[in-house]
Parts: structure tokens; C-alpha cells; sequence
């Protein structure tokens, strides 16, 4: 019995490799066509650009998977984004009380989310998709449109500066993707949350509390939703009522390509954050091209079916 | 068989339904003169049809089990197509519809081929080709573009009483899908497959092709939309679609039918369509801004789709 497991375990863990290297593989292949194609990619500045507009959509994507991983969906987190930087930022002005502020009330939302989900059995598709847009009533019906929020310079400095030569915003997300990444792999809480999302019988049965677990799950996807808009408005340095607009549908993506499967159960921090780098250089692919804008669209959408249907052709086989 | 005789009868959700509009219309009059004119009852009509289109269309593959979120991109480009082909003449407009309805048709099979057959969840197809098609609609023209002819653009505006043309033709699009769903094989399929593909499935039902079908219906309905929608801005908008994908759900939601599918129908879909519509018209009357309206629209839905998992549990 342990022993199956243990192989099952391992099993799991080669496949896990696989597609990291799979992504690492596609990433080193468009950053190698790029710049073959144009010398102005692989310069230090254009690079650390990349990076720093990877972070915020790497806090979201972390959140969303853990919420994927619960058989959940997050549409909310773009909302969650704007309501958190448009509100935290206008009744404070002290960067650490702006983030304390702002990530308590992500979680709270967040746990709006999965008290719906969990304990009143609303699919996460329409729960999420009334917070979100009941949080775009409340934003705009505070800000009358037009929000004042004004942000501190350290605020700035944390979303776009750098320690010896590292971007601050990647420091924060590094830090929070190895916690989460333990939290998945290496605690109790983790294991339930990915066999929740293979069986939620199966959990039930082994005395996981269940309700709890997916509340969780979404409580975190709110956090991370959190930081990604306090990071955003703080490299945008405006406030702004549509901060993260479409994000939820990017995090998704990026979740879907680093290998989190809607079926629930399956997902990595290291996959979904890489797949996240991916959509972003694709991103900054076409702008360093000078290709029109609108390409970043099609190249997107096509990257989201193509990636869902070799997932789901390497699961059948 | 059950949900059959479920669908073609009127359940409690429409009374529920039918008595809010109800209320909600006599607030309306109680609190303005000018809302129960003639006027006014032509102007909620005309902002309804084309959300009871695409909900009507929503409708179908939902009850199905899928979900299409592709009309933010499919209606953008489909609206700026046929704009770019319509021009001024007759021949053009002839032309214009056959091949929007065509790429309608088109969006929808590719939709749902890769759903059926390949087997991604129809979530991440869809939002897929929105995007895809969102990007094509823009890389056509950025600003609003094209034209239709004249008489077609004031044919959308005209009215028979106070009832406008496209509500007549909207209602009977409902009652064609109705009659669709409960009295054809067809129809039957749909609801079999949504309540357990599995079953489906081993009863020997063409799921796959039924879905590809259930989706070109979708992309169809989404054409029809796009020519109501381009006949009355008198251009074609490449952003005319954005936020119809989510907005095409609430009305189904909040008209009973399962999110999971299998369970629900047409008739549910237009009395929540109406009743949407007409809490709009009533909080615009009463000065309430749009900002608040999205806080109640999402409350809506919050309590319709508690009222339905309670129910559903019980």
C-alpha cells in the first residue's frame, strides 16, 4: 500500500518534471527566435521589463491554481485587483498599512468566495463572477469613477526597484511562491488540496475538512490577488478603477498552460509561474517586433486551446 | 423523458420570475409618469433583443452541459465583417448576411470540435476563440467602421404598435428554439446529454456530433445578433461584443436553468431577460447610477443561484 503510493508519488513528480522542462523548452525556444530576430530583446533592461511585468501575473496565477487544483475558477481576481488598490491606497497613506490593509481585504474577499462555493454549493463559475461584479459596483460607487488614492514613494520603489541588480516585485513573488510551493508539496494541507481536487469523496472519507480546504483555497487566491494589484498600480503608478483588466482570463491561461487541469487535482507553482513568464514574453515579443498590438490577442487565445489540447491529448495516452 | 414533461410545463421559477417583473413594474409606474408610455416600453424592448439572442443561445449550450464564452470576440468581429461587406446596396446586404451567418456557424463548429473531439473543456475553448476573434475584430479596423444600407438600419428601429421589429423576431426565435428543444430529437439530445453524458453516451446518442451542432446553432444565433447589432449603430463596432460573453449567463442562471446542465429552458431564459431589463430601465428612472445597478445585478445572480443549489440539494 505505501509502496504504491510511494511509486504512484514519484511517478507523479517525473511527469511534474517533464512538463517544466517541456515549458522551459518552449520558453528558451521563443526567447532564442526573438532574438535572433531583433538585438533590443536580449538586452538587460528589456529583460528585467519582462520580469518585472511577470510578477504581478505570477501572484495571480499562484492563486488561481490553487483554486484550479480545488476544481474552482477565480474570475473575480481582476476585480479583487482593482478594489484592493483602489480602497487601500485612498484610506491610507503608509506603505505598510496600505499592503496590510490591502492583502486583509483580498483574503476576506476571497473568503466571500469560498463561503459561496463551499458552504452554499454556488458553482465557483458564478460566484466568483457576481463578486466580481457586485466589487465593480462598490469600486466605482466609491471613487464616483474617478479614484484619488495617491501612492507613498516607497510604494514605487517596491514595485520598480531593485536590490543589487534584482527587481524588488520578483524578490516579494519569489519568496511567496517558495511558501506556497512548500504549502502545496511538503504539508498535510497541501496533499488535501490536490486530493480534494481528485476526489473530493475520497477526501471526505479520510476525515479532511473539506468545506474548509476549498474555502482556503479561495481565501489565498484573494491574497495573491492582493499583492498583484498593489505591485500593478505601484509599476503603473496610477490607481486606476480597471486595474488588472484581464487578468482573470491571463491567469487562467497561464494556469491552464503550466499544466493545471480544469478537472482539478493537478498543478505546480513552478509550472504556472513559468507559463505565466511565457505569456508575458509573447507579450513583449510583439511589441519588440513592432507587430500591431492586436496580434498579442490571437497569439494568446491560439496559446490557450493549443496548450488545453496537448494536456489533454497526453492524459488520454 | 422526465425532464421533458419537466421543460415543456411552467415551473415555479417563472412564476417567481414573472412576479418580480411584475413588482418591479409597478414600482416603476408608481415612481415615474413617464414610465409606463408607450415610449418607454418601445425603449426596454429595444435594449433587450439583443441580450435575449445571445442568451437564447447561451441557453441552449448550457442546457447541454457546455458554455460559451466566445461571444465577446465572436460578435466584435462578426459586427465589423459585416459592416466592411454590407456597404450601401441591396446585394451587398445579401451578401454580408450569408457570410456573416456562415462564420457564424463556422465559429461555433470549430468551438465545438475542439470541445467534442479533442476533448478541452468547452471553458477554455471558448474563451480561446473570444480572444483570437477579439484580436482579429481589432486587427481589421480599431475604430468603428463600415456601413449598412439605410433601410435596413431604420427597419431595426422600426415599430408595429409599441412593439419594435426585432422584438417580434426575437420572440419568435424563442418560440422556434422552444419548440426545438421540447417536441425534436434533436432537442431531446441536448437535455439527455447535459443531465449525464455518460449515459448518453452508452444509450449510443451521437454526443460529439450533437455538440458540435448545439455550438454552430450557438455561433448562428450569435450572427443573427451581430446584424441586429451592426443594423443599429449603422457601423460595425470592433468592440461591440465586450462583456456579452459573462453577460449572456445571468439571464439563464436566473431563469432556472442548471449551470451544469440537463435542466431548465427557453421560457425561464426570456422572463429573466425581461425582468433584467426592465429593474434597468426602473433604477436608471429612479437615478440610481450604473455603478450600484452592477452591485444589484450581481446580488441577482448570487440569490438566484442559492435559491437554485438549495433547491437542488433538497
Amino acid at each position: 500500500m505505501s509502496a504504491a503510493i510511494s511509486v504512484n508519488r514519484n511517478t507523479v513528480r517525473a511527469v511534474q518534471r517533464r512538463e517544466i522542462l517541456m515549458l522551459l523548452g518552449f520558453l528558451a525556444v521563443i526567447w532564442a527566435t526573438t532574438a535572433a530576430l531583433s538585438p533590443r530583446f536580449l538586452t538587460p533592461a528589456n529583460l528585467s521589463d519582462i520580469l518585472i511585468q511577470a510578477a504581478p501575473l505570477g501572484f495571480v496565477v499562484i492563486g488561481q491554481m490553487i483554486v484550479i487544483i480545488v476544481r474552482g475558477l477565480d474570475l473575480s481576481v481582476a476585480s479583487i485587483m482593482a478594489t484592493v488598490a483602489v480602497l487601500s491606497t485612498s484610506l491610507i497613506d503608509s506603505t505598510a498599512a496600505i499592503f496590510a490593509v490591502g492583502l486583509l481585504l483580498g483574503g476576506l474577499i476571497g473568503a466571500v468566495n469560498g463561503y459561496l462555493v463551499a458552504f452554499r454549493h454556488v458553482t465557483p463559475f458564478l460566484a466568483t463572477l457576481a463578486t466580481m461584479i457586485v466589487l465593480q459596483g462598490i469600486r466605482f460607487g466609491y471613487t464616483g469613477g474617478a479614484p484619488g488614492g495617491s501612492l507613498p514613494e516607497t510604494f514605487r520603489w517596491l514595485a520598480t526597484g531593485n536590490i543589487v541588480g534584482v527587481p524588488v516585485a520578483l524578490i516579494a513573488l519569489g519568496i511567496v511562491a517558495c511558501a506556497v510551493h512548500w504549502l502545496l508539496e511538503r504539508t498535510v494541507f497541501g496533499r488535501r488540496l490536490k486530493l480534494y481536487g481528485d476526489s473530493p469523496e475520497a477526501a471526505y472519507m479520510t476525515g479532511a475538512p473539506t468545506r474548509f480546504l476549498v474555502m482556503m483555497a479561495f481565501v489565498i487566491s484573494g491574497v495573491m490577488a492582493a499583492f498583484a494589484g498593489l505591485f500593478l498600480v505601484g509599476y503603473v503608478g496610477i490607481v486606476d478603477n480597471w486595474t488588472g483588466r484581464g487578468y482573470e482570463l491571463d491567469s487562467i491561461a497561464a494556469a491552464v498552460i503550466g499544466g493545471a487541469a480544469l478537472s482539478g487535482g493537478k498543478g505546480t507553482v513552478p509550472g504556472v509561474l513559468l507559463a505565466a513568464l511565457i505569456l508575458v514574453s509573447l507579450f513583449n515579443i510583439v511589441v519588440i517586433l513592432g507587430l500591431s498590438i492586436e496580434l498579442q490577442l490571437v497569439i494568446k487565445g491560439t496559446l490557450i486551446i493549443l496548450a488545453a489540447a496537448v494536456y489533454m491529448k497526453r492524459a488520454q495516452t | 423523458m422526465n425532464n421533458l414533461i419537466r421543460a415543456t410545463r411552467a415551473q415555479p421559477v417563472h412564476l417567481v420570475v414573472f412576479a418580480l417583473i411584475a413588482i418591479v413594474f409597478a414600482v416603476g409606474a408608481a415612481s415615474s409618469d413617464r414610465f409606463a408610455t408607450p415610449l418607454n416600453i418601445g425603449n426596454i424592448q429595444d435594449q433587450m433583443v439583443a441580450l435575449a439572442i445571445i442568451a437564447l443561445a447561451q441557453t441552449i449550450v448550457i442546457l447541454s452541459g457546455g458554455i460559451d464564452l466566445s461571444y465577446a470576440g465572436a460578435l466584435s468581429f462578426l459586427c465589423v465583417v459585416f459592416a466592411a461587406i454590407a456597404g450601401d446596396g441591396t446585394g451587398t446586404l445579401m451578401l454580408a448576411m450569408v457570410v456573416v451567418a456562415g462564420l457564424g456557424i463556422t465559429i461555433g463548429v470549430i468551438n465545438g470540435a475542439i470541445t467534442a473531439y479533442v476533448g478541452v473543456h468547452p471553458l477554455i475553448t471558448t474563451l480561446g476563440t473570444s480572444t483570437i476573434l477579439a484580436g482579429c475584430a481589432l486587427l481589421i479596423t480599431r475604430q468603428p467602421s463600415g456601413s449598412v444600407p439605410l433601410f435596413f438600419e431604420d427597419l431595426m428601429y422600426e415599430r408595429v404598435g409599441i412593439v419594435p421589429y426585432g422584438m417580434t423576431f426575437a420572440v419568435a426565435l424563442y418560440l422556434l428554439v422552444g419548440f426545438m428543444l421540447w417536441r425534436t430529437v434533436f432537442g431531446t439530445r441536448i437535455y439527455a446529454i447535459g443531465d449525464n453524458e455518460g449515459a448518453a453516451t452508452v444509450s449510443g446518442l451521437p454526443v460529439k456530433q450533437t455538440k458540435v451542432a448545439v455550438y454552430a446553432l450557438s455561433g448562428l444565433l450569435c450572427a443573427v445578433v451581430a446584424m441586429y447589432m451592426t443594423g443599429r449603430f449603422g457601423v460595425g463596432d470592433p468592440r461591440a461584443g465586450v462583456g456579452f460573453d459573462l453577460r449572456s449567463i445571468t439571464p439563464v442562471i436566473v431563469g432556472g436553468t442548471l449551470l451544469a446542465g440537463g435542466k431548465g429552458g427557453v421560457l425561464g431564459t426570456g422572463l429573466a431577460v425581461v425582468l433584467l431589463a426592465v429593474l434597468a430601465n426602473v433604477l436608471n428612472f429612479m437615478n440610481v447610477s450604473s455603478f450600484y445597478q452592477w452591485i444589484v445585478e450581481g446580488l441577482i445572480i448570487i440569490a438566484a443561484v442559492s435559491f437554485f443549489a438549495g433547491k437542488a440539494k433538497s
